[in-house]
């Protein structure tokens, strides 16, 4: 009995951290707007008129995508680095996610995502063509 | 890099071709774009190899394919767990769903990659290792609003439910009825369908009416068309006098007045709708009267009337007095090909000889028909 009356009384902090959260999203504005989320929620058919579900949502996705971005971050980093030619090009050491990178990442999360090897994707942006490798 | 950004393909190709199948969605889905990069350029990674810069590493720039199928891949994740929470709600009996089903969504779709307590079968949902993380997501990430301010859709979200029986009566409706329930439509809708019930009860009437007109116009096709007329106009009389009763029935005898009128035209046009209707059965080919009772007027009987028509030919004015009756028959037929019809009125003189070979029995009134049609041609042609 004693436990059970622990473990209500834990569930009931658990879900007043919930509510809490709920209510710090409030103030919270993820990157994904409201508005998007929303129209995609509905569009898979979930409907709430609550924003800070939607802001849950958000959130969520913001993570996963963060969590995805900096693992291909890694993955970028830890590959080895190109031979440099230039001193310049040590310079600006500007990353470029790449779908290398970004299948290695999506793999552990249960995504496969394959690049086919001769396919010409267009150039990069906000990269100088000069110092691309060919 | 060795290859230069040739990477992601089929992803690409994959990609337009989802898109173009999902116009209306490229607004939505460049915005999913613009806040993916925002996330991925926020990210920051800090390097420890150089520990005398210890500068942060971040993505600057993207490759475009690689942007595009993490884009994708975030709106799968959003439209999962959309999909996962709206099915938990159902199965929990309801529409709306509420933060546990979020909750478990994304237990769902983390299960793969394993969150903290997974393991343990008799946790609370609000107390998941997945809000956990997201918690001390929020925690350290810093709060970066999307960088442009997204137009509102012009159009009220707000779903404003059905208003409930006792917001719109005040009083409480009877007993067996919930209270929750939308109210039923306009009572006062109802109350004048009540009142118009009789109204459409005559309305019936003159329907019937005019079935019964057709199939008389039809029988007196066989003999007379003079009967025709007649039984036309005393069908107008009737729906006449009908209309002077119910004012709701005005409309459509009105309509029926007017569909004769615009089938007046020159004659021209008469003799071309009639061959329009005739090229695809060339046994009819001269008795534009007839064209609706091809089906169940016996051939002889037809051709006895082409005598009639003929015979009648230079009065065409009582066939374009008749007209009006045949037009409602012919919408149906009109769908026939023109361009077909008017290149074989270009082939007229092949067409007959081949009618001529099918139809040795009936040669002297094929020709009679011949000489008709020439002329008919004759007059389209000028």
């Amino acid at each position: 009995m004693n436990h059970g009356q622990q473990s209500g009384e834990a569930k009931h902090e658990d879900d007043a951290a919930l509510t809490e959260f709920l209510a710090s999203l409030m103030d919270y504005t993820p990157t994904i707007p409201d508005d998007l989320v929303e129209h995609f929620l509905a569009k898979s058919g979930f409907q709430c008129p609550d924003v800070r579900l939607i802001r849950l949502v958000a959130v969520a996705t913001q993570k996963f995508v963060a969590d995805v971005a900096s693992d291909a971050l890694q993955h970028c980093k830890a590959r080895p680095a190109p031979v440099v030619k230039d001193k310049k090009q040590q310079k600006d050491k500007r990353l470029v996610l790449t779908m290398d990178d970004l299948s290695k990442a999506l793999r552990e999360y249960g995504v496969n995502v394959k690049h086919p090897e001769y396919f010409a994707d267009s150039p990069s942006t906000g990269m100088d063509p000069a110092t691309r490798e060919e | 890099m060795s290859n230069g950004g040739g990477e992601g393909g089929s992803q690409q190709r994959e990609l337009h071709g989802k898109r173009k199948i999902s116009r209306g969605n490229d607004f939505a889905f460049a915005i999913a774009r613009m806040a993916v990069a925002q996330i991925c350029e926020s990210v920051e990674v800090n390097s420890y190899q150089d520990s005398q810069t210890r500068e942060g590493l971040r993505f600057s720039s993207f490759q475009e394919s690689a942007l595009e199928s993490l884009t994708d891949v975030a709106v799968q994740y959003i439209q999962s767990i959309g999909k996962t929470a709206h099915l938990y709600a159902n199965l929990a009996g309801r529409v709306d769903g509420n933060s546990l089903d979020i909750v478990q969504a994304l237990e769902d779709l983390g299960s793969g990659l394993g969150f903290a307590g997974v393991s343990d079968d008799n946790r609370c949902l609000a107390d998941s290792g997945v809000v956990k993380d997201i918690i001390r997501y929020t925690g350290e990430a810093e709060e970066m609003p999307f960088i442009y301010s997204l137009p509102r859709f012009p159009f009220s979200k707000e779903k404003r439910p059905a208003p409930s029986l006792p917001e719109v009566r005040g009083e409480p409706p009877d007993e067996h009825i919930p209270v929750w329930l939308p109210a039923f439509p306009d009572t006062k809708l109802c109350d004048q369908s009540v009142e118009t019930n009789a109204g459409t009860i005559v309305q019936e009437i003159p329907i019937k009416e005019n079935g019964t007109s057709l199939r008389s116009m039809q029988h007196s096709f066989d003999g007379a068309r003079l009967e025709i007329l007649k039984s036309l106009k005393d069908a107008r009389d009737t729906a006449e006098a009908e209309v002077e009763g119910n004012p709701f029935l005005t409309v459509p005898l009105r309509f029926v007045e007017k569909d004769v009128s615009p089938f007046f035209p020159p004659l021209e046009l008469s003799n071309q709708v009639v061959r329009i209707n005739h090229v695809p059965d060339k046994h009819m080919s001269n008795n534009h009267y007839i064209p609706v009772l091809e089906a169940s007027v016996p051939l002889d009987e037809i051709n006895n009337k082409n005598g009639l028509a003929d015979s009648e030919d230079g009065g065409k004015k009582e066939g374009a007095r008749i007209q009006p009756t045949l037009v409602r028959f012919k919408i149906g037929n009109r769908k026939r090909p023109t361009s077909l019809a008017i290149s074989r009125s270009f082939q007229e003189e092949g067409w007959f000889q081949e009618g001529g070979d099918n139809r040795e029995k009936k040669s002297e009134i094929e020709d009679k028909r011949g000489r008709i049609d020439s002329q008919i041609v004759h007059s389209d042609v000028k």
